[in-house]
């Protein structure tokens, strides 16, 4: 099969699953009755009895007619972007909004820790299965059997304990901690309110943009501790896979054969071993995409980073159904079309795929 | 009509493998299982963990519980106390509770939880699977595809979302953890029963007049299932973590003296930079149980991989 032939089938594979996904979605919004659902549009100061309004809302909403109904009436309001509202402690309006305010945030936090992983995972992985048995082998293996079973806003809350400004014993006083910025370095920056700054939403953009490098720095620090937790959580298992397939591919017979004609280790390793090695990986990273954006849920909670996953907490406790539906909606389409790159990168590097 | 027909399948005294041909095959698993330190290490707290969960259920007070349902609190002293032997070996917690209790207790309510997740997980996941690979066409498009899309949110914010719906209860969040958590099965019994599907002595069950639900009880599951057992032993150390990372958010908020290693933490939250043994000892509790639990798996794996006995 072609490429082209590839990626149009890889495509139209999309459309049920995003029609899956909005069909999840539309659920878990409409499951659990319509009073928690009105709950945001309702005005109790109003003249007009709150039963009243109810029912002039389940009118508009068209909450009266069978589920199937309301599913298409919600999927044609959701495809021209209404999505609802959401009110929570740290922002109230559409959910569109919060998203585009929120999204940059989050995404630039999964972006880091997704090429730290590959940056030092896959190395790391490479070497140790090189160096079988060895002390490096051995601390690796602890390192990603560690990083498999810790829970990541634990490890967050340590590395607080152990690093922040704010810590107990003042021993190691590095990192500040708790937002994307230091207070008293936005007090009077016209450009940042409510901890988003402007255009871009993201401070490490934003502060170049403006010329604040004083601000880049502080924004820089403070993303230090969040990005070395997701990192970490994210790498155990691609440490893991890309030790054990290292391990297989070094000995197989064409890596005899490399060896035999004289190549040398630097060459049979880097061109030889370790290309055949990272297609297992690349499989592998749609998981590791999914527990990404988990881990990123905890860690901006514990960080308190101003993104999806924080919003996501705030709406768990202020009962906010906007907020919930928005991020599972984002989450979503994040992890389906991260994983509709892979599948296309992955037709280009393994050409067996394609059939 | 299924029941009869299962006990028509398993009732059967002559098709069994006698009993001590089975205790042979378990004591050689559990010889593999020794072999390897790891899977000793993990074994052994895994049993341990165990032990703390049964005692903790009957006779609490042995291991110095006084209430294992729910924490004692002191509001007098409320403020996280350092920690003293042998009053307060792990110290405590807000709202003034024992935190070596509280996590001895937690340790019994996040084991069973997530181990009933798991299984109720598997159970669903495993027939899914199976029934897909077997009946195939139509069926196994549709049981496919919806198991598909229930993998296009990744597990944690979905979990998010449907514990969020069901409500705040311990319960609930297990109820979605299961909604959430029965695809991965149902992908794997489906490969599973996909491969075994090519054996010949399913051609020979067919022709001898085994009915469908005959061959899958008969046949594929019990084949699929010492794989999948492997499998939620690996998983039941993600699913304790997972558990418990929803209770820290702000689920199980119901019932703040519930003792849960994730509600502990969160307790203990504000007071994390001052009082470090509040987040310490919980979060302690899951690694290693979580640690124990993946070195078990492993070896487990290579213990019931045929290919490891010759």
């Amino acid at each position: 099969m072609k490429l082209r032939y590839y990626i149009a089938r890889r495509l139209l594979l999309l459309i049920p699953t995003l029609l899956g996904l909005t069909l999840i979605v539309f659920a878990i919004s409409h499951v659990g009755g319509s009073q928690r659902l009105l709950g945001e549009y309702i005005n109790s100061h109003s003249t007009i009895p709150v039963n009243v309004q109810e029912q002039q809302l389940a009118e508009r909403f068209h909450l009266n007619d069978p589920l199937v109904v309301q599913y298409f009436y919600w999927l044609a309001a959701f495809v021209q972007g209404d999505w609802g509202y959401t009110q929570t402690t740290i922002y109230s309006g559409t959910v569109l909004d919060a998203i585009k305010l929120f999204y940059p945030n989050t995404f630039i936090l999964s972006v880091l820790a997704a090429i730290w992983t590959g940056l030092i995972g896959i190395p790391l992985g490479v070497w140790s299965a090189v160096r079988k048995d060895s002390v490096l082998d051995q601390t690796t293996r602890v390192i990603s059997f560690v990083g498999y079973s810790v829970p990541l806003y634990w490890l967050a809350l340590l590395l607080i304990i152990v690093f922040s400004t704010t810590d107990a014993c003042s021993c190691l006083n590095i990192f500040p901690i708790g937002g994307t910025a230091s207070v008293r370095l936005m007090g009077g920056v016209d450009w940042y309110s409510g901890g988003i700054s402007d255009p871009t939403h993201v401070l490490i953009i934003d502060s170049v943009i403006h010329g604040r490098f004083d601000i880049l720095e502080d924004a820089l620090m403070h993303l230090v501790l969040p990005v070395i937790t997701l990192t970490y959580g994210v790498m155990a298992s691609v440490l893991r896979v890309m030790r054990s397939t290292m391990q297989d591919t070094l000995s197989q017979d064409y890596i005899r054969t490399a060896r035999a004609k004289g190549l040398d280790e630097k060459t049979v390793i880097n061109v030889h071993a370790r290309r055949t090695a990272l297609i297992p990986v690349a499989t592998l990273l749609g998981h590791t995409i999914a527990w990404l954006l988990g881990g990123v849920v905890l860690v901006e909670t514990v960080f308190n980073y101003l993104g999806i996953g924080y919003w996501t907490t705030q709406a768990i406790l202020n009962d906010d159904v906007g907020g919930i539906m928005g991020a599972t909606i984002i989450f979503g389409l994040t992890f389906i079309f991260a994983n509709l790159a892979v599948d296309i990168a992955y037709g280009f590097l393994d050409p067996r795929i394609r059939h | 009509m299924l029941i009869v027909g299962l006990r028509e399948i398993y009732g059967r005294k002559d098709t069994k493998t006698p009993l001590s041909a089975r205790l042979r095959e378990y004591r050689l698993t559990l010889k593999i299982l020794l072999e390897s330190p790891s899977s000793t290490v993990g074994l052994a707290i895994v049993l341990a963990y165990a032990t703390v969960a049964v005692i903790d259920f009957t006779y609490p007070s042995l291991i110095g519980v006084q209430n294992a349902y729910s924490m004692v609190p002191d509001f007098m002293n409320s403020v996280p106390a350092p920690p003293v032997w042998p009053i307060h070996p792990f110290g405590t917690t807000f709202p003034g509770v024992d935190l070596y209790q509280a996590v001895m207790s937690a340790i019994r309510v996040d084991l069973w939880y997530s181990l009933m997740i798991v299984l109720a997980g598997a159970a669903a996941g495993t027939m899914v699977g199976v029934l897909a690979a077997y009946v195939g066409g139509y069926v196994d498009e549709a049981l496919m595809r919806f198991t598909d899309i229930f993998m296009s949110i990744p597990f944690l914010p979905f979990a998010i979302a449907v514990a969020f719906v069901l409500g705040r209860a311990l319960d609930d969040v297990s109820l979605a953890l299961v909604i959430v958590w029965w695809p991965n099965y149902s992908r794997y019994a489906y490969g599973q029963a996909l491969s075994l599907k090519e054996n010949a002595y399913f051609e020979a069950a067919r022709a001898s007049g085994v009915g469908t639900w005959g061959i899958i009880f008969r046949h594929v599951i019990p084949n699929v299932l010492t794989p999948t057992f492997v499998q939620i032993s690996l998983d039941l150390g993600t699913v304790v973590q997972v558990f418990a990372s929803l209770t820290f958010i702000g689920f199980a908020s119901g019932n703040p003296l519930l003792p849960e290693l994730g509600t502990l933490i969160s307790n203990g939250f504000q007071y994390a930079v001052t009082a470090p043994w509040v987040i310490f000892f919980p979060g302690m509790a899951i690694l290693i149980f979580s640690i124990g639990m993946n070195l078990l798996g492993d070896g487990l794996r290579d213990a019931l991989d045929p290919r490891s006995r010759t």
